[in-house]
Order: structure tokens, then sequence, then C-alpha cells
């Protein structure tokens, strides 16, 4: 890839400011309290725009244009995933879970079932599941910067990962509020000026080769002589006969000219070939996409196996945002309950306002950069579409902002996982000092560069789907079960979990070895949350009837507690028993618990 | 920390707590029940579901949007909700309790 100084200018200004930021508002930031929790003084429009910027990700930015390059109108599920499973928090868990004084995961299953061995196996599933959701963030990163420089894939990976740690260590979390929150801005404008200026080119005329309709029957077809790189082994579909010239290996023989292939059979081609489209000829597509326009416009494929696996994928997300360690954490820095519901209001809207556009700008990709379809490359759409459509210096400076923006999902989502990942080891498995923080925060972060470093890129939203069916079939009936039902106990929420991630987790190595292996795993490896969440939610119910010596004594007071009113004064924090004076010293003058 | 168990057996309390599941549990019923259906009918019903109203613009993209619209119109009708019918009870329920003797 060619050399952009404006993307380089741009990535680094929002590396260096991110860690000025950080710096600037962390010189207050002293004991364990305030690193982990931001002294529950957030204001809630600022915490709302940091949940939201935590949780734009890679797979926001990068991987929902990609997808909706690649599957079109199926592509939707994801953003309208994403911000359901928003709404299954708010209605069912966010005021809940503030009131029960817990600041992690692991914390509340102490609290609500009084068991420390589940605590510890619970703080396992929380580092499996931000360590499954770092990798795609630094692999994502990897992408951008290589798309921009002339570096190798994980060079990013390892540049981020430096960025965010550093900033992690120096500030903690009050500090990545504001970093999370500016984030926030960051993204929605790098993604929303370009997606303006480009329909504005589109509707103007239609770029440097005039306007390409969307709903034809064919494929999409190459506008210009097109030469293609291919960097890492492909099987291709064509929908009509098409001609055109391979140097290097396709169809397992040697290829150095023009050729013709049917669309009978699927053509692979080897790592290193170049193919050459001359103007006019359909682009042929990876083979697991959708070839045709119009199947691509509107969603589904008619068949069971889709279908299944559409509703798996909403399952995944709905249930899966509220087991998700990062997005649980923030709720802990709103002041009460009510907080908590008026935030995740702002989350909904900020989250639904940002989706809309990788959407649009992934519909433009499928007419502007059709070569991506080629190589595979689908989640590279909104970095390389500016410059498709704008070419010269304002396409350029575009593309700029877009990977800027990029940059800024992959630090704000990679450094609101690692805060919590590495609090929750600090406390759990260290004796949790502010210096145990840093060295659990180091620990942490080398796990994700090795798994990005040695994983096979794969699409960036569907790995998020798989950690999203981990959260969901683990914490979910745990959060669930635990707030709205008074006879779970301890064996039961074990089991469900043993289950619920258990299988999950043979699923994602399955789905490794297929990757590696010709990708021969049925549809439910790749989204297993409709068979292993229910299963978990079966398997806590049936255990919890039978050990019933497994519930808490207090059952009663920790379910007042959970769902009395703020106001009444019953949310005790836990940090007073943990960290009391730094409880006392944080306590702000007319915040009494009898004051609102 | 007594009258907690009190508290607890209050008609308010069972109130609040009746209020809340009769808000939550339909409401979550009702929009998976629409989410499915949408899902649903871009699977099987592909005929209605490419219907183009003006352009490219098809039935089956319109529901889809109209999917974040209701996600939107939820959010809002539990904030009103919680403001109008939560908030008051748990108002009232606090001040018996602060009224109480003993602290």
């Amino acid at each position: 890839m060619q050399l952009n100084p404006w993307a380089l200018t741009g990535i680094v200004l929002v590396a260096v400011v991110t860690p000025y930021l950080g710096h600037r508002s962390s010189r207050s930031a002293t004991s364990t309290h305030d690193f982990l929790v931001a002294r529950r003084t957030v204001r809630s429009r600022r915490n709302a725009a940091a949940i939201s910027g935590e949780y734009l990700s890679a797979a926001s930015f990068l991987g929902i244009a990609g997808i909706v390059l690649k599957d079109g109108a199926d592509a939707l599920w994801f953003p309208i995933g994403f911000t359901a499973g928003y709404l299954a928090l708010m209605l069912f868990v966010a005021a809940p879970l503030r009131r029960s004084g817990a600041y992690t995961l692991p914390d509340f299953v102490e609290m609500r079932l009084g068991s420390k061995g589940l605590r510890r196996f619970s703080t396992a599933f929380v580092v499996f599941i931000g360590i499954l959701y770092m990798a795609p963030q630094l692999q994502g990163a990897g992408l951008t910067l290589a798309t921009v420089l002339p570096v190798p894939a994980w060079a990013g990976a390892i540049a981020v990962m430096i960025v965010v740690a550093f900033n992690v260590i120096a500030g903690g979390m009050r500090a990545i509020t504001v970093i999370q929150a500016f984030q926030y801005w960051l993204k929605l404008f790098a993604i929303s000026v370009p997606a303006f200026v480009l329909c504005m080119v589109f509707f103007a005329g239609g770029g440097p080769d005039g306007f390409r309709p969307l709903g034809a029957a064919a494929p999409p077809v190459f506008t210009s002589d097109t030469t293609v790189d291919v960097q890492t082994d492909v099987t291709l579909q064509v929908k009509t006969d098409t001609f055109l010239y391979a140097y290097g290996r396709t169809d397992n023989g040697p290829a150095a000219g023009p050729t013709h292939w049917t669309p009978l059979a699927p053509h692979t081609v080897s790592e290193g070939t170049k193919l050459k489209f001359l103007a006019g000829t359909p682009v042929p597509v990876v083979s697991d996409s959708v070839a045709d326009n119009a199947n691509w416009l509107h969603p589904g494929s008619g068949s069971l196996t889709d279908l299944l696996q559409t509703y798996s994928l909403m399952f995944a997300t709905f249930l899966g945002t509220m087991g998700l360690p990062h997005v649980l954490v923030r709720f802990y820095t709103n002041p009460d309950g009510k907080a908590a519901r008026r935030t995740t209001v702002h989350v909904l809207l900020l989250l639904g306002l940002f989706y809309l556009f990788p959407t649009l700008l992934g519909a433009l990709s499928r007419m502007y950069v059709p070569e991506l379809l080629v190589t595979g490359k689908t989640d590279a759409a909104i970095l390389q579409l500016p410059s498709a459509m704008l070419p010269g210096v304002g396409g350029q400076i575009l593309g700029a902002v877009t990977a800027a923006g990029a940059f800024a999902a992959f630090l704000s989502s990679t450094s609101g996982l690692l805060v919590s990942v590495a609090g929750v080891v600090s406390t759990d498995l260290l004796p949790g000092r502010v210096r145990d923080f840093r060295v659990a925060t180091v620990l942490v972060a080398l796990l994700p560069i090795a798994l990005a470093v040695g994983l096979r890129p794969e699409d960036i939203s569907l790995s998020i789907g798989l950690t999203f069916a981990l959260a969901a079939s683990t914490f979910s009936p745990l959060l669930l079960l635990g707030i709205w039902w008074r006879k779970l106990s301890w064996p039961g929420a074990l089991a469900g979990m043993f289950v619920g991630g258990g299988l999950v987790l043979i699923a994602l190595v399955v789905n490794v070895v297929s990757g590696y292996t010709g990708g021969w795993a049925p549809w439910f490896v790749n989204q297993p949350a409709l068979i292993t969440v229910p299963a978990a939610f079966v398997t806590t119910y049936l255990v919890s009837r039978v050990t019933g010596y497994g519930r808490p004594e207090h059952v009663h007071d920790i379910m007042l507690r959970l769902h009395a009113p703020d106001p009444l004064g019953f949310m005790r924090d836990r940090a007073v028993a943990r960290f009391g004076q730094a409880e006392e010293k944080t306590r702000l003058p007319g915040r009494g618990r009898h004051r609102k | 920390m007594t009258d907690w168990e009190s508290v607890q057996e209050s008609p308010e309390f069972t109130e609040l707590r009746r209020r809340l599941r009769v808000f939550v549990f339909p409401m979550t019923a009702l929009f998976l029940l629409w989410y499915l259906l949408y899902v649903l009918l871009a699977d099987y019903a592909h005929g209605f579901m490419s219907t183009k109203l003006f352009g490219n613009i098809t039935v089956g993209l319109v529901f889809g949007l109209l999917q974040f619209v209701s996600t939107f119109v939820i959010t809002g009708l539990y904030v009103r909700y919680a403001n109008r019918r939560l908030d008051p009870v748990a108002d009232e329920i606090r001040a018996r309790v602060e009224a109480e003797p003993g602290r």
C-alpha cells in the first residue's frame, strides 16, 4: 500500500492527544478507588459519551461497513443487535446492578451468592471475554496501519497496545472516562464527515466514473482496468463467464496470462497472484459473500440455516452486551440507579446516531471499492473508500480522517477492556494495591497481542460475534436470574457458566481449526449463542432447583437491596469494606445518602 | 438494618415491584416478537420485503430502520414510566422509612 502522509499525521495526533488528555486529568488519581471507578462522580452525559466511545470498537467502525459491503442488508443485524443489547441492559440490569454496589462482575457474584469459588470462576471468564474482545481490536489496528503505511500488520497491533497500556498505567479509569468521551465525538466526526462528503459526491454525479446503480441483478462491475494483488489464499466465485488475466497460481495450477472462469465451480487463487480485470468485467467475490446486487439489497436468503444463524446472532448481541466487562464497569461510575438509567438513554441515542454512518459507507463501498470483495479484505472498506471516490488530496484527507477515527476506536475499546480486566485481575488475583493494578495491566496486555499476531485475521465483526456469544452464555444467565429470581444457588450459577462458557469455548476452538482446514464447520460453530444461551439458562435453573442449600442465607436482604429504590439508602458500597478510607475521602459534601 | 424486612413486606414495596414487572416483561416480549418477526419476514416473505417503495428503498430496509426506531421508542417509554409510576412510590417508601423512629 502507498504511504498516505495525511493518514499518518491523523493517527499520530490521536495517539499523542489521548495520553496527553489522560495525563492532564490523572494528576488527582491516587487511590485504588480513584483508579477503578472514577469516584462515582462522573456526570451522566459525559459518562454516556464515554460508554459509547468505549463500546464503538473496531467492529463498529470498520467491521459493520465491511460486512455491509460483503453481505448487504443481512448486516443490519449487527448494528440493530448492538443497540438492542443496551435496551436489555437498561430494562433488566442497569439500576439493580448499580444498587448492588459491586464494582465488577465477580464482585456482583460474590455479593449475590456469597461464594468465593464462584467468584474466582467468574473472574476467569471476565478475563477470557476481555482478551477475546481485545484481539480483534488489535487486528483491526494492524489492518489500519498496514493500509496507510508500508508496515506489517503486527506492528499496528503492538503500537496500539503500547499506547493503551501506557495510558492505563498512567491514569486509570478517571483519565479513561475523559478520553472515552472525547473519543466518541472524535469517532462520530471521523465517520460522519466522510459519509456526508462522499454522499454529496455520490449525488452530484458519482465520483470518477459517474453514477452506478445498485439495484441491478448483476454483480458489481469493475469500472476501470484494475489489478488486484491477492495477499492471502482465497476462493472466489463468479456469476457469469468471466475473462481475466492471472499471473501466479490459480485453480491449483500455474497461470501467466488470459484465463476464463466459469460460474460452475469456485476458483482458488494462491497467495502472491496478480489478477488483472478490464473495465466492465463483473467482480468475482469471495465464496462466502453475496455475489449479486439484488440479493445483496434485501436481508435474508430464505434458507433455514440463515434464519437460525441470524437468530443466534441476535441472541448473542441482545443478551451479550450486559455481560461485557468493560460495559458494566462503566455503570458503576453512575452516582445512583436513576443516573444509570439516564445514562443508558443517552447511550442508546448516541449509538443509534453513530450506526447510521458505517451502514451508509458500506453501501457506497459496494459501488466504489468492489476489488475488496476479491481480496476478502472487506474490513478495509471505510479506509479505502474516500480515495476511491475522490482521487487527489481531498480523498487523502478524508481517508486520513477515517484512519484516525478507526485508530481512536481501537484505542478506546482496548483501553476500556484493559482497565476492566486488569482491575479484576488486580483485586482478585493480586492484593489490589495500585502497584498491582499496574502489574496486572502489563500482564493482561501481553495475551491479546499474542492472539492478534498468532491467529488468522477473520472478519472483525464475526469474531466479535463470538465474544458476545461467550458473554451471553456465561454472565447473562447469572445476571438475569441473579437479579430476578431468588432461588438461584451458587452451584446452579456455577454449572450454568460451566456449560454455557464451555460450549462457546469449544465452538471457538473448532472454529479456528476449521478456519485453517477448509472451513467445514457448520453454522452453529460460527454463531453458537442460539444453543449455548438456552443451555446455560436451563442448566442454571435445574441445578439451582435441586441445590437449595446453595442459596445465600440473607437472600431477602440482598434482593431488597437490588430492587429497593435508590433514595432508601440501602445502597452500600463494597468499597467501604475494601477501600474504606478512600471511600470516606471521596464522598463529596452534600452527597449524603439521604440527600438527593 | 432491621426494618428491611418490614419494608420488604410493605404493600408499597410489593406495588413497586409489581409495577416494574408489569412494564418490563411485556415490553421485552413485545420487542423480541417484533425483532424475531422481522427476521422471519426477511427470510420467508421475500416478495413482500423486496417490494420497492421508491428508488432502491424496499419494505425490508424500512423495517430494518424501524427496528432502531422501536428501540428508541421503548427506551423513551421506559424512562417516562420510571419517572411517573416508579419514582413516586419509591419516594413514598422512603418518606415512611425516614419517619420511623430509630433510624
